[in-house]
């Protein structure tokens, strides 16, 4: 495919490096912060833990795809991993608070 | 058993619908015959065929509970739509009843 | 990544469906097979060709195998060896007896826990397990494989790659590339509604193997999208297991919230106790269901505590006729009276017991069933024209160029389209030859069905170098007459050995075993059939014009 050979052999395995770890890592975030956010607001346990994860591979997916229909690839790694990283530790914080 | 026959109905109803959604298309209308069509007949057919789908889902519900009669459905649109693919890569012309609401119009 | 957002979902459809696409083929077509994993264990364990049983009384035939059962699978012993900080006691405390059977099955399954003392991991428990009769409680040797539920299922899911998990790994991470593929799969295919019937069996290979590529990913897209969700959702816990890793002391929290709330106690009470009747707990979870207006079979029953005086016993309902799984009742051990009724449960938990049901299918509906198994063939049938696709339209340039790609790809494709079934197939047909009571049958059966896929591999990377000229490989209708030599053996096997021929098993409705010799009889003329297809197509050489190339298709990007 001639298009691939506009982008070096690090640009791509970058992006699928932060397609795949970075998405695990955003989609960890928000599981993490999704179910203490439910929980404070009063979702029984079940339902909190079930809706985020029945969400979470949706998110996931789309993760995965904005990895690689994003123009910058900076932007991908700062989203996902980034805000990955911010999703976890607030919702590490907010656990804390309700245990 | 009546739940045997109410989806064996519903699976050729189904077949009926996705047969006339596929022949409010252009491309296979003219499989089927080469007289030109009046544009409403499309409408037509695709009405057909929606309301094909409908009956054979509310069948579905009959058949069984609604969690389960859905599945069923879903899976009869995915098989009938195959099916149709194939008879008219196949054999379009088995299709030309379904295109006879003119009757006056089928080239023969 | 690439100069639009269509060609960037081209690129990944392309790759990552090529590459996660062998991991897919199995899952789909060994996830069809477990549609009807119990009717194959059937044709297996021909000891086992019996009606469907529900499940026996518990104080006169699962107590006393209870009682027997005293020791963990070794293998789960050893690992639980590994992450103690004491060493492990000869004997384990026994924590729970369970048993579990379906409309479908003539045995039933029983497994014990066993509390796995000074672990890093909280609450560890292992497992020991077995299958008996349940007209008499009669042990099935181990040595004995049951193919369909204990070979194809765990194939299905986790690759039969136990070390760390890694194989449910790569096949929850193939699951994902799956509804990329879908979702790329859509954007990139412009023409989605106007081609939605759109199947042209034309001399040109690229363009029909495109169409029925479409046509098999759109028509049944639902099921392709919902049943990749479902699988993840399903192992949810291993792939996110955020809350018990990060968030333990919230679990903790909760479970004593529900202890109280339930009456279900958490840890067992350290004074011993004995279980009253349980024979008659079932009789009154029966009442129960039946003046409900929903009588059945318990689908799956449960002792916690065992021994103690607050053991409890829950009752289960095999849940026949809806798609999501039934709540349960909880007896008190000690009294037999009703502790407590798990309640209906709210959207949530409703939606995600639909997906997860929907995907496990332990509902009595023969139809649905044939149709998802339908739905699990034609998955492999997108996946399988991806690859020839894939393979059509860089064969040429490859062959001109000297590069290796398009072999290599076609030979996996041989390996994981046809390579795969005819593996399936003699492991069915090994099953007819061995020796009844051979030690360690089920051993040999798995290493037969190895060694041929490895040798499909074998002779299909052998034969792609017809490839290196732009030929179709002759491995492609080469496997298919073996497929379809494997598949009426097995059929004939079965009856001579087993002497369950098709006259038999149809007269009796014996529905399990004529059902897979049926099957192996379409296999066997479907692949006949497109033997000598491949066959007459290489001999007449259609050459593959430069008109066949003309074929504007609109998904790929243009060339340089």
């Amino acid at each position: 495919m001639a298009a691939t050979t506009t982008q070096s052999s690090w640009h791509v395995l970058s992006r699928i490096c932060a397609g795949i770890l970075g998405s695990y890592l955003f989609t960890w975030g928000f599981v993490a912060l999704g179910a203490t956010a439910l929980l404070a607001a009063g979702l029984g346990f079940h339902e909190a833990t079930d809706l985020v994860s029945m969400l979470g591979f949706l998110i996931f997916l789309t993760a995965f795809c904005f990895a690689f229909i994003a123009a910058s690839l900076t932007r991908v790694w700062l989203v996902l991993a980034g805000g990955g990283a911010l999703l976890t530790f607030a919702g590490w914080c907010l656990s804390r608070s309700l245990a | 058993m009546p739940d045997a026959v109410l989806l064996v109905a519903a699976l050729l109803v189904t077949e009926l619908g996705m047969g006339w959604l596929a022949l409010a298309m252009d491309v296979h209308w003219k499989q089927v015959h080469a007289r030109a069509r009046s544009p409403r007949s499309a409408t037509v057919l695709r009405t057909l065929g929606t309301a094909a789908l409908a009956a054979s889902l509310t069948l579905c519900l009959v058949a069984d509970t609604a969690t389960m009669a859905v599945l069923v459905w879903m899976m009869l649109l995915a098989v009938s739509a195959a099916t149709i693919a194939f008879v008219l890569s196949i054999r379009p012309r088995l299709l030309a009843p379904l295109a006879g609401v003119r009757r006056a119009s089928i080239a023969r | 990544m690439f100069a639009n957002f269509r060609l960037s979902l081209t690129w990944l459809h392309t790759w990552f469906g090529l590459v996660l696409g062998f991991v897919l083929m199995v899952a789909f077509f060994f996830g069809s097979m477990s549609v009807f994993d119990r009717e194959i264990d059937r044709w297996s364990l021909p000891q086992t060709r019996i009606a469907a049983q529900p499940m026996p009384s518990f104080d006169r035939i699962l107590a006393a195998r209870f009682a027997q059962m005293t020791e963990p699978d070794p293998e789960q012993r050893e690992l639980a060896a590994g992450r103690v900080t004491q060493p492990l006691p000869e004997k384990l405390k026994v924590t729970t007896w369970s048993a579990f059977t379906t409309h479908r099955d003539p045995v039933l399954s029983m497994f014990v826990g066993f509390e796995v003392p000074n672990s890093t991991l909280p609450d560890d428990q292992i497992f020991g397990d077995v299958t008996i009769d349940p007209r008499d409680g009669r042990v099935l040797s181990r040595d004995q494989l049951p193919i369909g539920s204990g070979f194809f299922y765990p194939m299905h899911f986790s690759l039969h790659i136990s070390w760390y998990g890694v194989g449910y790994w790569i096949v929850g991470f193939a699951a994902i590339a799956m509804l990329a593929a879908i979702v790329s799969g859509v954007f990139m295919h412009r023409k989605i509604f106007r081609e939605f019937f759109t199947f042209r069996p034309t001399r040109n290979l690229l363009r029909s193997t495109l169409d029925l590529h479409n046509l098999a990913g759109v028509v049944a897209l639902p099921f392709h999208f919902l049943w990749a969700l479902s699988g993840l959702i399903i192992f949810a816990g291993i792939y996110f297991p955020v809350i018990e890793t990060m968030m333990h002391p919230l679990v903790e929290q909760h479970e004593r919230e529900e202890a109280t709330h339930t009456g279900l106690d958490l840890e067992p009470s350290g004074k011993p106790g004995r279980l009253s009747p349980v024979d008659a707990m079932v009789s009154a979870a029966k009442e129960k269901w039946a003046s409900r207006g929903m009588p059945g079979e318990v689908g799956f029953l449960a002792v916690t505590h065992v021994g103690s005086s607050n053991a409890y016993v829950s009752i289960y309902r095999d849940s026949t006729d809806r798609v999501a799984t039934a709540e349960g009742m909880h007896f008190d051990g000690a009294t037999g009276r009703v502790i407590f009724e798990d309640p209906p449960v709210g959207p949530v938990e409703t939606v995600n017991g639909f997906l997860e049901g929907m995907h496990l299918q332990q509902f009595r509906h023969w139809t649905l069933r044939w149709l998802i198994f339908v739905g699990g063939l034609l998955s492999c049938a997108c996946i399988a024209t991806g690859f020839i696709f894939y393979v059509e339209k860089r064969k040429r340039t490859h062959a001109r160029d000297g590069h290796a790609g398009s072999r290599w790809v076609d030979a996996l494709a041989v390996t994981t389209v046809t390579g795969m079934v005819v593996a399936t197939l003699s492991i069915l047909v090994v099953n007819r030859l061995l020796p009844e009571n051979l030690p360690q049958r089920d051993l040999w059966e798995m290493s037969t069905f190895w060694l041929v896929w490895i040798l499909t591999l074998v002779h299909a990377a052998w034969r792609s170098s017809a490839l290196r000229e732009a030929r179709m490989s002759k491995a492609w209708p080469e496997q298919c007459w073996t497929i379809a030599s494997l598949a009426l053996s097995a059929a004939v096997l079965n009856a001579v050995t087993t002497g369950d021929h098709l006259g038999r098993t149809l007269s009796a409705g014996y529905w399990p075993v004529a059902g897979v010799d049926l099957m192996l009889l379409a296999t066997a003329g479907i692949a006949a059939v497109a033997a000598r297809k491949l066959q007459a197509r290489a001999r007449a050489r259609v050459r593959d014009t430069v008109a066949d190339n003309d074929t504007t298709l609109e998904q790929e990007p243009e060339r340089a």
